[in-house]
């Protein structure tokens, strides 16, 4: 996706998380997870939000949109 | 005092209701021979009105134990459908499927069957065999057997549904013109084309969904696992 980027590998590693242990954490496949930091999915609201609250970041630090 | 329980090997359910078929099918066959042999095939041929007659007994037995095990494979399916909708709603996950049931699909051979019918018949009937086509995407949705259906997963069945449907009433739209045009030639050909052409249409329309959601869900997986 064009202008957007994705942090959330960088924050789930600082956190001591894998992939799997995200996903169960905020009730979604690996998969989605996988799509997430390589800025190929767009999350919903929630989504970002629990993640947000998962690692302990501010959404719009994780998520960048130029 | 204690009891040890042998344990005995479990006969496969659907093994069971493989060799009861096999059972049903067989006395069928045998109630026929003897109908014929017999009773002058009273109930094979058709009849204008039915007076019974003692001779009638087996086939009338075997008649009963047929519709049974219909019945019971009837009850079966919808016990089998209203399970995965509880597991479903319970857990989120997708139903579980085998994707074997995918060769389900073959049963749509029986859709040329169509061909000699209306022909010889004049019956279209056997066309909408066709639609069982549509059980080859059985396939696909046995491999996301039992997932997680996150927001992911709902957005692409949403997507491949969509990409379906429209490709579906592209082929009805196109379909509607060929009918109309083949009538211009032969009219008897509107009713099979229309008929055999629609049950296609919607087998290809329920492979498609799910094809196309497993590839959604799947493609570039091996790529991004590498990144990881």
């Amino acid at each position: 996706m064009e202008g957007f980027t994705c942090e959330l590998k960088r924050y789930r590693q600082a956190k001591g998380l894998t992939q799997g242990q995200l996903a169960e954490l905020v009730g979604v496949r690996r998969e989605t997870i996988m799509r997430l930091e390589k800025a190929q999915y767009n999350p919903s609201l929630k989504l970002a939000v629990d993640i947000s609250r998962a690692v302990g970041a501010a959404i719009e630090e994780i998520f960048v949109f130029e | 005092m204690t009891m040890k329980m042998r344990k005995t090997p479990r006969f496969p359910k659907w093994l069971f209701l493989v060799l009861l078929g096999m059972t049903c099918a067989a006395a069928t066959g045998t109630a026929v021979w003897y109908d014929l042999t017999y009773n002058s095939g009273r109930l094979v041929y058709p009849m204008d009105s039915y007076a019974f007659q003692p001779m009638d007994i087996p086939m009338i037995i075997v008649v009963a134990a047929d519709v049974l095990f219909f019945l019971h494979l009837a009850f079966l399916l919808v016990r089998g459908i209203i399970a995965q909708r509880e597991h479903v709603a319970k857990t989120g996950r997708t139903r579980r499927l085998s994707p074997k049931f995918g060769f389900l699909g073959f049963l749509g051979l029986f859709g040329f069957a169509g061909f000699w019918s209306y022909g010889a018949l004049g019956d279209l009937t056997p066309f909408v065999f066709f639609t069982f086509f549509g059980f080859f995407g059985f396939f696909f949705e046995g491999k996301m057997s039992n997932i997680l259906m996150d927001e992911r997963y709902k957005e692409n069945a949403v997507r491949a549904e969509l990409k379906a449907y429209r490709v579906g009433f592209g082929t009805v739209f196109a379909l509607l013109i060929l009918a109309g045009q083949s009538g211009r030639f032969k009219a008897d050909l509107v009713a099979p084309v229309l008929v055999a052409g629609i049950a296609l249409t919607v087998a290809l329309t329920m492979f498609l969904s799910e094809y196309l959601l497993y590839r959604y869900d799947h493609d570039d997986t091996a790529a991004l696992e590498e990144g990881e």
